[in-house]
């Protein structure tokens, strides 16, 4: 069953086209690797999901629920951490993720829960401002794991993470479907992070899905191909290169 | 509950504060003007609180809508300077709800500081116009009349503060808006109703060009239609985002 589905979901700016008759099926319970050079469109299909942004073409499902109509109700599935982490300077951890707790509804242990998952539990006293690169990308993470929502969307969760907290929330990105149910969106740069994280992959270049599946049917799609597929850096830049080739759009 | 939470998105800014600062400032403006010159009002005939007001106003007016720019920039640059908005809009919260809630907060602490100074008023008029009488219901008329000609200008600063991520534009804008609607000649009406300049008016003055119902019906409805432009421009700002 798909969790989230796209029909021909196209975004344009004037006359800039960032993403381009996008069909994609994100199966529930599995971790969903979003793979695409810088300016790809991989943000404006994760700000189009999250309704920051109005598609100017096609439309999405997600749980079975459309955009724009259901607009409340799909936020209330969905934990999001998009481009870079979103808080409050002037409050501390803790009083960022009250405030998400309080508008969601949830619990009061909720807060502390999520600040143990992400390891922000001693810092929960310190203002956001204060935090290092590191902690404000974990505070931005926990703010999306609050509630443990069925759906995550994840935009390079581990920029500015040291590599111990890399594997951390590789880790647990990694344990969400088992452990909550949770279907995940992740886009990141790292490849091989994507590799050791992802069940199913899509890779998008200039707003166009090139590929869609498993690891194991992009490799044996790449084979087919005449593409490297020692490692899915080599296989991903060589697609990215061959679309480029071939005019990109 | 989004009152709550927006009180306490404003915690360490300064906002607060702030306003209360003003509100001192705009107090102690009649009290010094009395101090240096008591004699020049004092010889004066008519109701104490109008010769007061009269005196004072256009400087407590102009304070009062200093701190309503500044405090609406605060607003704003709290949501944008860390991308606080960004995580609101994906929340399932309207973001139309987050910013009436911001006008309200503003409306209420404007109210506080619009009663301390016509307490600091009443408090001058029993000090130096001993004998001549102060009724306690003008009073009450003043400071609502004073409170409610203010309120379109807090809309349209929050509209303003929340159209610019950048703060140092808002806050530009502002004070061009809060110097250049006071040295516009103040006997036009359709100036006198603009935000920015109706707050200048004062009870007495608009009871004599009997004005008061045309300003206690028009601001209300001026208030709420600027509101509009804001739900407009938070629907466009989707499309073009």
């Amino acid at each position: 069953m798909n969790m989230i589905e796209t029909r021909n979901l196209t975004k344009t700016y004037g006359d800039f086209t960032a993403v381009s008759h996008l069909n994609m099926h994100i199966q529930k319970r599995r971790v969903y690797g979003f793979l695409g050079p810088n300016g790809a469109g991989k943000s404006t299909t994760m700000k189009m999901f999250l309704g920051l942004t109005r598609p100017t073409e096609g439309q999405f499902y997600i749980d079975g629920k459309t955009y724009p109509k259901d607009r409340m109700s799909i936020l209330k599935e969905i934990g999001s951490f998009i481009e870079s982490p979103a808080f409050y300077g002037n409050l501390t951890g803790e009083e960022n993720l009250e405030i998400i707790q309080k508008l969601l509804g949830l619990p009061k242990g909720s807060v502390s829960d999520a600040l143990e998952l992400v390891g922000l539990g001693p810092f929960r006293k310190r203002l956001a401002k204060k935090y290092s690169l590191g902690m404000k990308q974990r505070l931005g993470l926990a703010g999306a794991l609050i509630g443990h929502p069925p759906i995550l969307l994840l935009d390079e969760p581990t920029n500015g993470l040291d590599p111990a907290g890399i594997h951390e929330i590789r880790t647990l990105i990694r344990s969400l479907p088992r452990q909550y149910d949770c279907t995940v969106l992740v886009s990141s740069h790292l490849l091989p992070e994507v590799e050791l994280m992802a069940d199913d992959i899509g890779i998008l270049n200039h707003g166009r899905l090139l590929f869609e599946g498993t690891l194991d049917d992009l490799k044996a799609s790449a084979r087919n191909a005449g593409f490297p597929t020692d490692n899915l850096e080599d296989t991903f830049l060589a697609m990215i290169d061959a679309d480029n080739q071939r005019g990109g759009r | 509950m989004t009152l709550s939470l927006e009180i306490k998105k404003l915690k360490r800014t300064g906002y607060f504060p702030a306003f209360i600062g003003a509100g001192f400032i705009a107090s102690a403006f009649p009290v010094i003007n009395m101090l240096a010159r008591a004699q020049t009002f004092t010889a004066l005939s008519g109701d104490p609180l109008t010769i007061l007001m009269d005196a004072n106003w256009q400087m407590m007016a102009m304070i009062n809508i200093l701190i309503c720019v500044c405090g609406s920039c605060i607003m704003y640059h709290t949501e944008y300077a860390d991308n606080g908005l960004q995580k609101m809009d994906v929340l399932p919260v309207r973001s139309g709800a987050l910013f009436i809630t911001k006008f309200v907060i503003t409306a209420l602490i404007l109210a506080i500081i619009i009663v301390m100074e016509t307490a600091v008023l009443a408090g001058c008029a029993l000090h130096w116009f001993p004998g001549r009488g102060l009724s306690l219901w003008e009073l009450l008329k003043t400071a609502g009349f004073q409170w409610l000609i203010t309120l379109p200008t807090v809309m349209m600063m929050l509209v303003i503060a929340s159209a610019w991520k950048n703060m140092w534009i808002s806050l530009g804008i502002g004070v061009i808006l809060v110097f250049a609607l006071s040295i516009l000649p103040q006997d036009l009406l359709i100036l006198n109703l603009c935000p920015f300049s109706s707050p200048y008016q004062t009870y007495a003055m608009a009871v004599q060009n009997d004005r008061v119902s045309l300003f206690l019906i028009l601001c209300p409805v001026e208030t709420p239609g600027l509101g509009l432009l804001e739900m407009f421009y938070q629907k466009i700002r989707r499309c073009v985002q």
